[in-house]
């Protein structure tokens, strides 16, 4: 088999290399606990205080902003969860979201609401942004916080944030943005745009899993999701990963300063491969192009195929993308973000998502268009067999 | 015999028959791509069913990764809950004792999953079932004592073209010690699956009332009665018996009782001695053949329930896709909606689903 070529950096990505030079010495002779009062600890905490600082730097925020999570899925719960607790006692009732969110600013939502809190969800137009009319209606002075992820992670639309988040302040409401997907895509300044929560991930730039951090404005009490030491003011107890946020400080330094070429570049890969997919296979649906949109994500169906069906024959070419969202035992199951953008449940349940990234090249591109209609063929072939049995 | 690197789908259920079969393939040097099949979700309720739980999805995604070959879950709960799982509650509706496995072998595994197997150019498709393909035609497995060819009647005669079952020439043991020669022992020692496995803790009741609701007539009241329409009593639901059963009847009799009939119409359950139990003729319907049709006036082999001894059966009607047996002996408790096989020796003839068994000798129409 030729080489394998990786489609899937939306789920994540290697580590780079820069990254992992800047984190090996503290799996050295760095190994000290940020707490403690010795040199080994001095040394340790002066590095991830310079990792923090190098983060918020990132961001537009400033280093007390900055809290370290084990990821975008903590993040996100300290965001929603910590907001709302925070805040239950105020008379503000309501969370809103949208129905195209991460599971995990879902599953959020979905537990504050056993908590007390009034689920809202706001409508979506079906080029995959958020309805402002009635994102400016769910959105009232009853509601605690509203969350809207940056970038969607299966379709890349990306959300007018600045708005979205203006408004919610006008009506004295938080305003959280899931950033994992737009760190490093699209340019994320706090010092400008009104979040007052933000989210953002290690893994999909360049650094390793576990490691995330989460964006919390100056003056914003949140409850926290852990109890125990004073770590991190007490937002997040518990023995910084040293390592990881040096890594992760280096990796969001790299995709700030790399940020504008990645684009353009990933944009070229994308387009390349949109339009190879769609030359060859004209009737093929690529979800979420009607608006704005991050430059690494091809979502696409075509109809009379499967997801599943797809993947697997991809897998064993030598190609790995994704669908939908997997659950636990890693069976696929159509997508609710499209289905929340109208799509039907037949193209729903056929949707394939490509992400391009730092290992994918032309060539890379040219093949996957080339091996892809005798795929769909065989699968549809297949699929209209059955369907007549 | 290697196959020189021709693709075969496998069913792996997490379960030491299908690890074992994979890793044969592998042996004998097939291009081996594994498969779970998730037919069912109880939402985390059933942590510790042998079959289709998460953890059986894990042993098996492990047991390829142990072999080095690609293991995919397919997501078959939709077609499975229509083609079998209606069904099941569907017969026990009609006063039957359905085998949901039946219809998942000629529905989900030989139908469905042989789809998905064309999807990636997989020419065979292999299960761990012990039972043999012998030419093109399907035979008992060697162990009698494990043969699951009782099970497998219902499929596509053309599958058996492209189907493997590597452990059905061995026994149990023979397969476990493989799987220990092989260093398996995720699997090696597993417990065998016994229950339907979308039943949660043996309790088929549950199903029907988790698809038709708590007021599902073949669970509500209805009467005990003996053959002559005398009320014996009453119970909660015919879907509780199934033909020969003797326990939850009631007692007070001079002989041992067991259910003999179920009439769904009047909820009845039918209660006899023995000598009500037996049969000297049957009937069943959707008759599929794995070879061709044999003619009325031939004598078979058959069997009318898993792990019963065969008996031998003249053929005296076949319409297309009925047929009547006259039996050579009295077998009992000939059960609606169990499998009727016809063997010719080690071979499957063809089977189909007994309406209904007959107490005198049915003979041949002139």
């Amino acid at each position: 088999m030729p080489e394998p070529i990786y489609l899937d950096h939306a789920a994540t990505t290697p580590v780079r290399q820069e990254v992992l030079d800047a984190m090996v010495p503290f799996y050295g002779p760095r190994f000290g606990n940020p707490s403690s009062a010795h040199r080994w600890g001095r040394d340790a905490r002066t590095a991830l205080d310079e990792a923090r600082e190098r983060v918020a730097h990132c961001l537009g925020a400033r280093s007390d902003e900055i809290c370290f999570t084990s990821g975008g899925t903590e993040a996100d719960n300290i965001a929603i969860l910590g907001a709302w607790r925070a805040l239950s006692g105020s008379g503000r009732r309501a969370v809103v979201t949208t129905p195209i969110e991460h599971k995990a600013v879902l599953g959020a939502v979905h537990q504050a609401a056993k908590e007390g809190a009034q689920e809202r969800f706001t409508a979506m137009r079906d080029t995959g942004a958020v309805d402002l009319s009635s994102f400016n209606d769910v959105v009232r002075n009853d509601t605690a916080i509203a969350s809207v992820m940056w970038v969607n992670n299966e379709i890349g639309t990306i959300q007018p944030i600045d708005d979205l988040a203006r408004h919610a302040k006008s009506v004295g409401a938080l305003f959280h943005t899931d950033a994992v997907q737009a760190f490093g895509n699209v340019a994320i300044d706090a010092s400008t745009v009104p979040f007052d929560v933000l989210t953002v991930s290690g893994h999909k730039i360049g650094a390793p899993k576990g490691i995330g951090a989460v964006f919390i404005r100056r003056g914003l009490v949140i409850e926290p999701l852990f109890h125990g030491g004073t770590q991190d003011r007490g937002r997040r107890p518990g023995t910084e990963n040293v390592a990881a946020a040096v890594g992760f400080a280096r990796a969001a330094e790299l995709a700030v300063a790399e940020r504008e070429a990645h684009w353009l570049q990933l944009e070229r890969l994308r387009d390349r491969l949109e339009a190879g997919i769609l030359a060859r296979v004209p009737d093929a649906v690529v979800h979420g192009r009607g608006g704005p949109r991050a430059p690494h994500i091809v979502n696409v169906s075509v109809p009379g195929t499967d997801s599943e069906s797809m993947l697997m024959a991809l897998d064993l070419r030598g190609i790995g993308c994704s669908a939908g969202s997997a659950c636990q035992s890693g069976s696929v199951s159509p997508s609710h973000v499209l289905s929340a953008i109208g799509v039907s449940n037949e193209l729903a349940s056929a949707a394939i998502r490509m992400s391009v990234g730092a290992l994918t090249t032309e060539a890379a591109v040219d093949r996957v268009v080339e091996v892809y209609p005798a795929l769909i063929a065989k699968v549809r072939g297949a699929n209209a067999a059955a369907a007549a049995d | 015999m290697t196959m020189h690197g021709e693709r075969v789908l496998v069913a792996m259920s997490g379960g030491v028959d299908s690890s074992v079969a994979a890793a044969l393939l592998v042996e004998q040097g097939y291009d081996v791509v594994g498969a779970t099949m998730k037919l069912f979700c109880h939402d985390g309720d059933l942590p510790d069913r042998p079959c289709c739980s998460l953890d059986s999805v894990n042993d098996a995604r492990r047991v390829c990764h142990a072999l080095g070959i690609p293991h995919y879950v397919l997501n078959l709960e939709s077609a499975f809950g229509r083609d079998v799982v209606d069904d099941f509650v569907r017969e026990y509706a009609e006063g039957r004792t359905p085998i949901p496995c039946v219809r998942c072998n000629t529905f989900t595994k030989f139908r469905d999953l042989v789809a998905k197997a064309d999807t990636i150019d997989a020419r065979w498709i292999a299960t761990g079932h012990y039972a043999r393909v012998v030419d093109s035609t399907l035979h008992r497995g060697l162990d009698h004592a494990k043969d699951q060819s009782y099970f497998l009647w219902g499929i596509d005669r053309r599958v058996l073209d492209r189907m493997i079952l590597p452990v059905g020439a061995q026994t149990k043991s023979e397969t476990r010690a493989v799987a220990h020669r092989l260093g398996l022992e995720v699997v090696a020692e597993k417990r065998e699956s016994q229950d339907i496995c979308f039943v949660p803790d043996g309790d088929h009741t549950k199903v029907i009332r988790q698809r038709l609701g708590p007021d599902a007539s073949s669970l509500a009241a209805g009467p005990f009665l003996l053959s002559d329409g005398t009320v014996v009593g009453a119970h909660d639901g015919h879907a509780r018996f199934t033909i020969g059963q003797r326990r939850g009847l009631p007692g007070g009799f001079r002989e041992p009782m067991f259910v003999v009939g179920i009439r769904p119409a009047d909820r009845a359950v039918v209660i006899g001695p023995r000598a009500e139990l037996l049969g000297r003729g049957l009937t069943a319907r959707h008759m599929n053949w794995l070879v061709d049709a044999p003619f009325v006036g031939s004598t078979v082999d058959v069997q009318v329930r898993h792990r019963a001894p065969t008996v031998s059966a003249l053929i005296v009607r076949l319409d297309r896709d009925e047929i009547e047996l006259a039996l050579d002996e009295p077998v009992a408790a000939i059960t609606p909606g169990q499998s009727l096989v016809l063997y010719d020796g080690e071979r499957v003839l063809g089977g189909g689903v007994i309406e209904s068994g007959k107490r005198q000798l049915p003979v041949r129409a002139a």
